[in-house]
């Protein structure tokens, strides 16, 4: 094995509310797992200057005076958020460490979450993300669009975070037959999600409720090997509401979905069911591609 | 896409519409004067400047940059509205623009690679010395009232920027035409202004085809300016471009830029606008006023077009004077004054190249050719510089009657000469070889050349072998893509 084939479960953190859980589910996703976590944060520079002149005038070496000046200024920047960023890092290695984790690598990039992403992708096996990044925390609805973009970018499982830590207990299957779906059971089937699952809700939303039970029946039986409780569900309806309303009653921690199988276009201009997904429901994402 | 897209438009508004006001403001005597400069109304530079800005906005490849009607450009068109016209000048704008795609699809913006700095830099001193030169019309047989007007323009120009609070909020260049125009209407000083140049715009511009006569005659007749105002448009669109990317740490889309200044350019000309492509100089004061995506060039030509169709009866009485002490102040900004310190550091091939690229421009006024001059030149020098890269090893065995040349360097049409001079046809021998493997044959005149040597020597009644010639000459092959791997290019440059 080359080094470039070691996979890690990569955990984005960054000041947020959230990183906490994040780096809380890495570290159980680790442990379950026996795979190393790598912690990432990414510095970027959305920088604004803040010497803004509005003079209009052309100057001789104009070109390098504001050059140098803009360099300068976001040196300072670049600098401070470096700093900022290993704090961040070293509180999640540290809490790691005190799980038990020593085999842990931290790493920050320059630029957006997504370039790093691609950057990285090759040794991704899992992602962990908050939901919600730093800049959007006051933002209660919205999400962060670096986040569709952090999720369309790779082709690895993403879980991505709302509520703060818990093992997951109850697990939603979103199931409607498609490859993504079928890998999801692939997935479930993993120690690392199952070893301490206690109810696996199977459901298929659809117009025509003979498709939504013959598919849900169907992930029954590739799931039965399982040693928890299995319940097959097929409903009718606007799908979002109807998971939604799901996931309340039944006090679901993690559902499991595909994602953004639509093109960018496509959700430009009827709404991703996944943002809606994401932005509407209760319990923590672990989203496909 | 959608999502950066979004970015780039909505990821700095206040900044971008705070810059863009700026731009617009300083967009409007540059757009008049190159008009001036091209023969043409200033309506015409104005109505371009608001459509190559707002297009751009939309298809460009970099966020932050300002195109609108250029000097360069204009400068190209000058005897073409003199000859023919208007309605010629707009068929040669859109056909500039689609050679401006075709040069996008083609990927031409990659020989910018070619551009060497120091033909950039007097790409820059020419652009500055014609902008100053075309203002001279204005400032010859005058009365002294237009000398005093545009040296107290100058004055504001430069110095209101020190004044506290405001020096630093509104634009000095306004300011210059703002004062100016209202000393002369009160003093009542008869100058120029404005109004004397022709038509301003007081409607929104129209859609308009172009009436020539769509023919070969008319190709044969714009197609030479349509290639000099892509070539040059392109030039100095994807030099701003290097110069926002790097003001601003970011990266631009290449390709993208070249389609959008045609596309832009299209669009310039179908609205009665001439062509034009990215300003260096309002591309800096763009970033330097905070703007950053691509907001803010769709405000400036948003509200250029809003202040000069609403203004023109002020404008009308703006005095030329003022709009000189605009050119003037852009002149002296575009033009590098290091580089005249750095001709005395500088390596004499590079202010040669320089020189010349400067040199031709200002004689030909057409900045493509400086420029090719300028690459020419810097080749050739690179071509003198590598043939030097040659060097042979003689050794002579006694006891076998051998003689061996060890050959190493770079040979090329450059040193062939070299290559053949440097072996011994003289010496009375019975065999000599050639060993090649260090060295490299980068072209057929090489491969002559060493056809030439065996001849020479065989001629002479010397046996000659030739050892390496694989290695030698795998540096022939015109397939760059086998060189692209640094393991393929250790094994043809290895050992030098």
């Amino acid at each position: 094995m080359t080094v470039l084939d070691k996979t890690f479960i990569l955990a984005c953190i960054d000041d947020s509310e959230m990183s906490d859980s994040v780096i809380e589910y890495a570290i159980w996703l680790a442990k379950n797992s026996q795979l190393p976590i790598k912690f990432l944060h990414t510095i970027e520079h959305t920088h604004h200057s803040e010497h803004i002149h509005h003079e209009g005038t052309i100057t001789p070496n104009m070109t390098e005076k504001l050059l140098n000046e803009l360099s300068d200024e976001e040196r300072i920047e670049s600098k401070r958020l470096i700093a900022d960023g290993k704090t961040i890092l070293n509180k999640a290695t540290e809490k790691a460490k005190q799980a038990g984790l020593t085999d842990t690598i931290a790493k920050q990039r320059h630029g957006t979450l997504s370039e790093a992403l691609q950057d990285l992708e090759v040794e991704i096996e899992i992602m962990v993300l908050g939901l919600k990044g730093e800049e959007r925390q006051s933002d209660t609805k919205g999400l962060s669009s670096q986040l569709e973009q952090a999720i369309r970018v790779i082709n690895k499982p993403v879980l991505v975070v709302k509520k703060s830590f818990a093992i997951p207990r109850n697990l939603l299957l979103a199931y409607n037959g498609s490859p993504t779906s079928k890998k999801a059971i692939e997935i479930i089937n993993k120690d690392m999600f199952s070893t301490q699952l206690l109810n696996i809700h199977i459901m298929n939303v659809d117009k025509n409720l003979d498709t939504a039970k013959r598919l849900a029946n169907e992930v029954e039986t590739a799931l039965l090997p399982l040693k928890c409780a299995l319940k097959t569900e097929a409903m009718t309806g606007d799908p979002v509401q109807v998971f939604t309303e799901y996931q309340q009653q039944h006090n679901i921690d993690l559902t499991l979905m595909g994602s953004f199988s639509h093109g960018k276009i496509h959700g430009f201009m009827f709404g991703s069911f996944t943002t809606q997904m994401l932005r509407n429901g209760s319990s923590n994402f672990l989203l496909l591609r | 896409m959608l999502l950066s897209a979004k970015q780039d438009w909505l990821g700095n508004i206040r900044g971008d519409i705070l810059a863009g006001i700026v731009v617009a403001i300083a967009l409007v005597p540059e757009a008049i004067a190159f008009s001036i400069i091209a023969g043409v109304d200033p309506k015409v530079g104005l109505y371009a400047s608001f459509a190559i800005a707002v297009i751009i906005a939309i298809v460009g490849g970099r966020a932050g940059m300002i195109s609108a009607a250029t000097a360069a450009t204009a400068l190209l068109m000058v005897t073409l509205v003199k000859d023919f016209g208007l309605q010629y000048l707009l068929v040669a704008t859109i056909l500039a623009g689609i050679l401006q795609i075709v040069a996008g699809y083609l990927n031409l913006h990659k020989f910018m690679s070619f551009v060497s700095k120091s033909v950039m830099t007097g790409f820059l001193n020419a652009l500055a010395i014609l902008i100053f030169m075309a203002q001279l019309p204005e400032l010859l047989n005058v009365t002294w009232h237009v000398y005093a007007l545009t040296v107290g323009g100058l004055g504001i120009i430069y110095l209101f920027p020190y004044v506290p609070v405001v020096g630093k909020i509104l634009p000095s260049p306004l300011i210059n035409i703002v004062a100016l125009t209202l000393f002369v209407y009160f003093m009542g000083i008869d100058v120029r202004t404005i109004g004397d140049m022709g038509d301003l715009p007081d409607t929104l511009p129209i859609f308009l085809w172009p009436d020539v006569p769509l023919n070969l005659e008319t190709l044969k007749i714009v197609l030479p300016y349509s290639l000099s105002i892509a070539v040059v448009g392109l030039l100095e669109s994807l030099m701003t471009a290097n110069v926002i990317d790097e003001l601003t740490d970011t990266q631009s889309d290449k390709k993208r830029e070249c389609k959008g200044q045609g596309i832009a350019n299209i669009g310039s000309g179908l609205i009665g606008g001439m062509a034009g492509c990215a300003m260096i100089g309002q591309s800096i004061i763009n970033v330097k006023s905070g703007g950053r995506g691509r907001l803010s060039a769709m405000t400036a030509g948003i509200v250029l077009l809003i202040m000069v169709v609403f203004l023109s009866d002020i404008l009308k009485i703006v005095p030329m004077a003022a709009l000189v002490a605009v050119m003037i102040m852009v002149s002296i900004g575009t033009f590098n004054w290091a580089s005249l310190k750095e001709l005395k550091t500088n390596p004499k091939s590079a202010s040669a190249v320089m020189l010349s690229t400067v040199i031709v421009v200002v004689w030909t006024h057409n900045l493509a050719f400086g420029v090719f001059t300028g690459i020419l030149i810097g080749s050739l020098f690179l071509a003198q510089r590598l043939s030097q890269f040659l060097y042979i090893e003689s050794n002579y065995d006694e006891a076998t009657d051998l003689r061996s040349y060890d050959v190493v360097g770079q040979i090329f049409f450059n040193s062939s000469d070299k290559f053949i001079s440097l072996f011994d046809y003289k010496e009375a021998i019975d065999k000599v070889v050639i060993d090649v493997h260090r060295a490299h044959f980068w072209d057929i005149t090489a491969v002559a050349a060493l056809d030439k040597v065996v001849i020479k020597l065989r001629r002479e009644g010397t046996d000659v072998s030739i050892i390496g010639l694989n290695e030698a000459s795998e540096t022939l092959l015109d397939k760059f893509a086998v060189h692209d791997k640094p393991e393929e290019i250790e094994k043809i440059m290895g050992g030098h």
